[in-house]
């Protein structure tokens, strides 16, 4: 019978934790340069100004959002550890009433408090195993609970990064303003496509991972044709009066 | 919460004792005192510390012709399961089921479903003489409870901090 390997399982749910930053870098500088684009292409008549404000975008968009999800893990790390040693040390001088709580936990999970009550009583026998239990399903706090800040930061960078190269590339290439916008947002589609069928279809073990690639295309490309109307609108305020 | 000078209600309860099953009356206690003590639950870490403790101080409490009981919510086949968890006690555990003994006491806490930790000692004629509750997360003290009952004994008016063999103070208007 094969055994469960605890520690490879561990590693796979701590990578499966970056899903967030890679779905979101990706959506994000793959929405967000795609929107650039759209929007000056309808306001702006030459497409080296666009290829410009699209790659000034991309730049300060990977950065940005590299820097945001550093700051964010660090400051959640630093308060949810911060937080856990406060509790922990509340918990050490009341050991009573972690233990009633504990039990009370459990029982709330269906166990009979004649049953909750020996399972901490032996988690009582050592005492790290009754705290992390208790921090657990108490205050919902785990050591998974933490992410890393650089690696958060470092993979929505790079996610931010090659999402926007996504829509950037091919309108780079084609040398048609139109065409080029056309082409962007057909490669746009489908990677957006691409990455909802993957990340919430075929992973989270949907029944139809189309049906999740096409709900994650419908809300990106919506953003985009949504900018694209926004940057018709503004148009007329760019132009240069005449006289 | 019922205070001193008011009639305890009376009680006929299913009860574990002596790891035995079997009902315990109000009228049944034959004792000259009776000390009443509410606690939440059994299998619990802190009503344990209680319980024991009145369990250790039992034969004080019979030196001074004080009956113990204690009450819960639990049924009593739990409380005999407790009883034999915690090494038996010397002394009988209610099985209040739905709280009604607690509600007539005033101890009941709705929010939790189970009593307070609410302490009452009554007299011969059955009447409440003194009563305390606690937080359901502080332990009582049953030195202090055994205290107040050499006080109430003592038949004496009884300083702050009184103890047996301290001499009892005369009554003062202050």
């Amino acid at each position: 019978m094969a055994a469960l390997d605890p520690q490879a399982k561990r590693r796979t749910f701590e990578r499966l934790a970056n899903v967030r930053e890679i779905v979101f870098g990706i959506q994000d500088g793959v929405l967000t340069t795609a929107g650039v684009l759209a929007g000056l292409s309808g306001a702006v008549a030459q497409r080296s100004q666009v290829i410009l404000a699209a790659l000034a975008s991309t730049a300060a968009g990977a950065l940005s959002m590299g820097a945001g999800a550093y700051l964010g893990t660090r400051a959640e790390t630093r308060i949810l550890r911060s937080e856990m040693r406060r509790v922990r040390e509340e918990s050490q001088g009341q050991p009573y009433v972690v233990q009633e709580s504990l039990l009370a936990a459990l029982a709330k999970e269906g166990l009979s408090r004649e049953a909750g009550y020996r399972i901490v009583q032996l988690l009582s026998a050592a005492p790290q195993a009754l705290y992390n239990t208790a921090e657990e399903k108490i205050y919902g706090l785990a050591g998974a609970t933490f992410g890393n800040p650089l690696s958060d930061g470092l993979l929505m960078g790079v996610a931010f990064l090659l999402g926007a190269l996504v829509p950037l590339l091919p309108f780079m290439l084609v040398a048609s303003l139109r065409l080029g916008l056309i082409a962007g947002l057909a490669t746009t589609a489908i990677v957006l496509f691409a990455v909802g069928y993957a990340f919430e279809g075929r992973l989270s073990d949907q029944r139809y991972p189309a049906v999740a690639g096409l709900r994650f295309l419908a809300i990106a490309m919506g953003a985009a044709a949504i900018g694209y109307v926004i940057g018709l609108l503004i148009a007329p305020l760019g132009a240069v009066p005449a006289g | 919460m019922l205070k001193p000078g008011d009639a305890a209600p009376a009680f006929d309860l299913p009860c574990a004792f002596d790891d035995k099953l079997s009902h315990l009356s109000l009228s049944g206690i034959r004792s000259e005192m009776v000390v009443l003590f509410f606690y939440p639950r059994d299998f619990s870490f802190i009503c344990p510390t209680e319980v024991i403790g009145f369990h250790k101080a039992r034969a004080a409490f019979n030196a001074e012709h004080t009956s113990i009981v204690g009450v819960s919510v639990d049924d009593a086949e739990s409380h005999r399961r407790w009883a034999r968890e915690l090494g038996s006690l010397g002394f009988p555990l209610l099985a209040d089921a739905g709280g009604n003994l607690a509600r007539k006491y005033g101890v009941f806490d709705d929010a939790e479903g189970t009593a307070l930790r609410a302490t009452f000692i009554l007299d011969a004629r059955r009447v409440v003489l003194y009563a305390v509750a606690s937080p359901v997360n502080v332990g009582r003290s049953v030195s202090e409870t055994l205290r107040v009952v050499r006080a109430l004994r003592s038949g004496k008016l009884c300083p702050a901090d009184w103890v047996p063999g301290a001499d009892a103070s005369p009554a003062d208007p202050d």
